[in-house]
């Protein structure tokens, strides 16, 4: 198996997902397209750690998937966040908040 | 969680590849759009969609590996959400028919309860393993005389050493000697002086049976034997605790056993109880003098128990046993006749009497439970007709037939659910009284409770009941058609299949209800008998104080005095009307067998002389027990040592050797020395037990030819009991260390000895009724159903001028017919199950023509009236009325 980049970046790539979905739902390359236009593509994110991270949200029913149609009339699976997803994203979203703050504290000169 | 309303159908892993390659492939298709859209050519902008992409292939195989995860996961939590709703919805259906759901679960309740209670009993006597390590090892070894139809014959102490030295087959083996009330020592110089029950066992017992003691030790192979120091002995933890509070400091210190000292080695473990629950003590049976017990071949008075070696199969111990025992015949003149050994498993030996009946009770219990079982069918079955229309719904909304017979067997298990649990609090209770009222019947009664394999078993019961009575009536109830069911207006279209169903069921609950009255009637038949048994002696006011005279201090000829004596004082005690004394009172012990041979019988050459049963008694013993003397004269007083010896015959015995004779004057020779005149004959008195007819038995007086083993009966004026402690002090003011082994009155005896009989004709006939009641219970149901069904027509019948009597009569013919056929099912179940029976009866065949017509005949008109309420209702409506008001 290929050397596999999401172990790096799980838990960052998981609350950024969770926080795409959390304004409603959308398929996956919707959730790909947002993430790099909102970071201004400054991180590198590939989109085959992106979709391994949506099914095992799926899987742990931080999310729920069904099947719609796309605004240009095609077939397209879209995620939409569940009860559980949404408590998951609060959680991991004020702990990144702090994980930042502490490092800012440690970055910024005194 | 969100729960869906219309769930998406299973997606199967070919759905679920197809689903990953299409989301890849929008994606990519997105993404180059995209790209192309800014103007990349159409090569580079796919290249660059899944250059961004990643690796597909990896991405791919692990997303599909998820998704199954994710859908298994998800299929069983559907499956869960399904059974709690259908649980859900069986309580609230269940809520809504109270009267339904009480008699249900309340008949599954008894069936399932009833059925625990005996399992409990089968459970802990027949199917426990018994309380040794590798108890399948454990073999009970009996000398064996073919000529004589003795098979499992005692085996003397000189065999079981020559057993044991030759064998092979086994780790070890040993011998025990315990007779009920007889096998005792006098425990003195602590309070009161205490007879000890006491087994006296070889060398070989304890390795054979191969437990640890509890404290202390066991005694070593030389303390075991003659000339070893053999005065030891091994308290059971019940003497321990009660004795001695169970104190560690009395290992090592001295008894006084019969005047001697004996040291204590060890404690046995608490579930010792082998060969009886009674036990005080062991003790080495070297200890018993030969003046008591001579040590020679002839006497063949132990048990044996063996260890067979790992690997080493039955068939095999068997023949190197016959093998050894052959031998030993022919090394031995005493033997001659002994050629052969049996080997059986210790298991047989414990339980073998109760098996039997315990399994014919088994048998019939579970009849009550399938009545039970058909009977809630029968109901359900109602309602499934009532249902009809909530069902076709059900089903018009997309309920699948799976779904819907899964949601009545669910409503059936929630049913069988509620009824275990009340079965188990009811066989709880049962159980106490179970062995309340079979105390001294059972072996092994203590190990008797609800243990983890009991409830296994209700919980099996209930589980099977719950789908048997939930299928029978889901299957044609789901398969209900469903325009027709809601075009009717309610009124659903399985009556037809159903009523065919319900009729059914019927004839197989009167069946039941027929093999269980049948058992019933034939127990109750079978105990009227034993009651009517004459015993040969009269039980009213008879009490007997049971002793063993000590030969230590009472040596011959003494003995005959302090015999004689304690007879004489307590017939002078007022309240006594007569007094005797024997050595074993009826029912509780059988005396001995002798050989004899009788003046003109010639013993062929190279065999026994024939055997009769032997009891010592003393003078007066007949008059007071109420036994009659057919010919000649009981013992007197005369008939001491010194005066000439003399016999007395039972009628049994005179029939078998003196036919057409007089018995009384002739000479019986016994064991090939003394000549004993017959002076009377006393009719046949029952012995060992109530049903066996009397051996054979000639009597001899107790001064003539002496026992130490005494029953002293008197029969009183008063109230039995309170004269034996006047006996006791008697007994006492001769003796003071005398001790008592028992006391007892003879309408004890007579109770213990019909106490079997009496519960299994009381659970049966419990279960009798129970299954009349059920099967009735059932005929009323399905014509109560019918006239319900048949409404309209009677009442036009009627409106039209048809005669009540005559719409009666077809009802009742119908139910009839339901009822006849069924009892001609059960009938030939009760014959063909007749063999197993007739092991438990006394005196009235398994087939008994009146028995069975009997109860036959009550059957029918209980069924009569179970379908006549039904059917009069139906002819006794105005029918202008009701069909003005229809």
């Amino acid at each position: 198996m290929a050397r596999d980049p999401m172990d790096l970046l799980q838990g960052t790539l998981d609350v950024l997902i969770l926080r795409t979905l959390a304004w409603g739902p959308r398929h996956g390359y919707a959730v790909s397209r947002w993430i790099h236009d909102r970071t201004g593509g400054a991180l590198a994110v590939q989109d085959a750690p992106l979709y391994k991270a949506l099914h095992r949200l799926e899987h742990d029913g931080c999310v729920d998937a069904e099947w719609g149609v796309s605004d240009n009339n095609r077939r397209a699976r879209y995620y939409r966040l569940t009860a559980r997803g949404r408590q998951r994203l609060k959680v991991e979203e004020s702990a990144w908040r702090r994980y930042a703050a502490a490092v800012f504290q440690v970055l910024e000169p005194a | 969680m969100k729960r869906r309303l219309f769930r998406l159908p299973r997606r199967t892993a070919g759905d679920i590849r197809a689903d990953v390659d299409a989301e890849v492939r929008f994606h990519l298709e997105e993404r180059a759009e995209a790209l192309m859209a800014q103007g990349v050519p159409p090569d580079r902008a796919r290249a660059q969609a899944l250059e961004e992409f990643g690796d597909v292939d990896d991405a791919r195989r692990y997303i599909e590996g998820l998704d199954r995860r994710t859908e298994a996961a998800e299929r069983r939590r559907n499956y869960l959400s399904d059974l709690w709703q259908d649980i859900g919805y069986g309580v609230r259906q269940l809520r809504r028919a109270p009267a339904f759901a009480a008699v249900a679960i309340l008949t599954l309740g008894l069936g399932i309860g009833a059925n625990t209670a005996i399992f409990s009993l089968v459970n802990g006597v027949l199917l426990r393993p018994l309380a040794f390590p590798e108890p399948d090892r454990l073999f009970a070894l009996y000398s064996t005389n073919h000529s004589a139809g003795r098979i499992e014959g005692g085996v003397s102490p000189l065999d079981v050493d020559d057993w044991r030295a030759e064998q092979r087959s086994f780790t070890d083996l040993g011998g025990y000697f315990y007779l009920d009330g007889l096998s005792g020592l006098d425990f003195t110089g602590a309070g009161e002086p205490q007879r000890l029950t006491t087994v006296f066992v070889t060398p070989g017992f304890f390795e054979a049976l191969a437990f640890s003691p509890a404290a202390g030790r066991l005694p070593r192979e030389d303390e075991m034997v003659r000339g070893g120091r053999d005065r030891v002995v091994v308290l059971t933890d019940r003497f321990w605790r009660h004795q001695f509070g169970a104190s560690p400091a009395v290992l090592g210190t001295t008894l006084t056993l019969n005047g001697a000292p004996y040291e204590v080695l060890g404690v046995l473990p608490r579930d010792l109880r082998f060969p009886t629950e009674g036990a005080d003590v062991y003790v080495p049976y070297s200890t018993i003098p030969d003046q008591s017990i001579p040590r020679i071949r002839p006497v063949r008075i132990l048990r044996v128990v063996a260890r067979v070696r790992p690997g080493v199969t039955a068939e095999a111990a068997q023949a190197e046993m016959t093998t050894i025992a052959r031998r030993l015949a022919a090394q031995y003149p005493e033997n001659a006749a002994w050629d052969d050994a049996t080997v059986r498993p210790l298991r047989d030996t414990i339980t073998g009497p109760v098996r039997r009946p315990l399994l014919v009770l088994l048998g019939a219990v579970g009849f009550v439970l399938l009545i039970a079982c058909v009977n809630v069918a029968g109901l359900q079955l109602a309602r499934a007709t009532v249902r009809g229309r909530e069902i076709a719904v059900r089903a018009a909304l997309g309920a699948g037939r799976g779904r819907i017979v899964r949601q009545l067997l669910t409503e059936s298990l929630v049913l069988a659910g509620a009824g275990c649990l009340v079965g188990l609090a009811l066989a709880k209770g049962t159980v106490a009284l179970l062995l309340r009222i079979s105390t001294g019947q059972l072996p092994r009664a203590s190990e008797v409770g609800l243990d983890a394999r009991v409830l296994g078993f209700a919980a099996a019961a209930s589980l099977i009941t719950g789908i048997v009575f939930g299928l029978i009536p889901a299957l044609p109830a789901s398969a209900t058609d469903v325009q027709g069911a809601l075009k009717q207006g309610g009124r659903g279209t399985v009556a037809g299949r159903g009523t065919r169903l319900r009729s059914g069921l019927v004839v197989v609950e009167v069946a039941l209800a027929m093999l269980l009255v049948a058992g019933a009637g034939l127990m109750t038949r079978s105990f009227v008998a034993l009651l009517e048994v004459d015993p040969g002696f009269v039980p009213d006011r008879l009490v007997a104080v049971q002793f063993s005279i000590s030969t230590v201090r009472h040596p011959p000829p003494g003995y005959a005095n302090y015999y004689q004596e304690v007879i004489e004082r307590v017939r002078m005690l007022p309240g006594v009307i007569s007094a005797g004394a024997a050595k074993d009172a009826p029912f509780r012990g059988v005396g001995e067998l002798i050989g004899f041979t009788l003046p003109g019988l010639v013993v062929p050459a190279g065999q026994d002389a024939p055997l009769a049963a032997m009891l010592n008694i003393s003078d007066g013993y007949f008059r007071t027990i109420g036994a009659r003397m057919l010919d000649g004269r009981e013992f007197t007083p005369l008939d001491r040592a010194d005066a000439p010896p003399v016999a007395v015959v039972n009628e049994a015995f005179a029939r078998r050797w003196f036919p057409g004779q007089r018995a009384v004057g002739t000479q019986l020779t016994l064991d090939g020395s003394t000549a004993f005149e017959v002076v009377g004959v006393v009719n046949d008195i029952r012995q060992r037990a109530i049903a066996e007819p009397a051996q054979p038995t000639i009597y001899l007086d107790n001064l003539q030819n002496s026992r130490v083993k005494t029953t002293l009966v008197a029969r009183t004026r008063g109230e039995p009991l309170a004269m034996a402690n006047a006996m006791r002090e008697v007994i006492w003011s001769l003796d003071r260390e005398q001790t008592i082994t028992t006391i007892f009155t003879f309408d004890d005896s007579m109770r213990l000895a019909l106490g079997r009989p009496r519960l299994l004709t009381v659970l049966l006939g419990a279960f009798g009724v129970f299954g009349v009641l059920l099967g009735a219970l059932g005929l009323y149901g399905v014509l109560a159903y019918l006239v319900s069904q048949r409404q309209r027509e009677i009442w036009l019948l009627l409106a039209l001028g048809a005669a009540p009597a005559a719409v009666l009569g077809l009802f009742v013919r119908y139910g009839l017919r339901l009822a006849l056929v069924g009892m001609a099912i059960g009938l030939a179940g009760a014959l063909a199950v007749s063999r197993f029976v007739g092991a438990v009866l006394y005196g009235v065949k398994p087939t008994d023509p009146a028995t069975l017509a009997a109860v036959a005949a009550m059957l029918l008109a209980v069924a009569a009236l179970a379908t006549w309420l039904p059917a009069r209702r139906a002819a006794a409506v105005q029918p202008l009325e009701a069909l003005r008001a229809e």
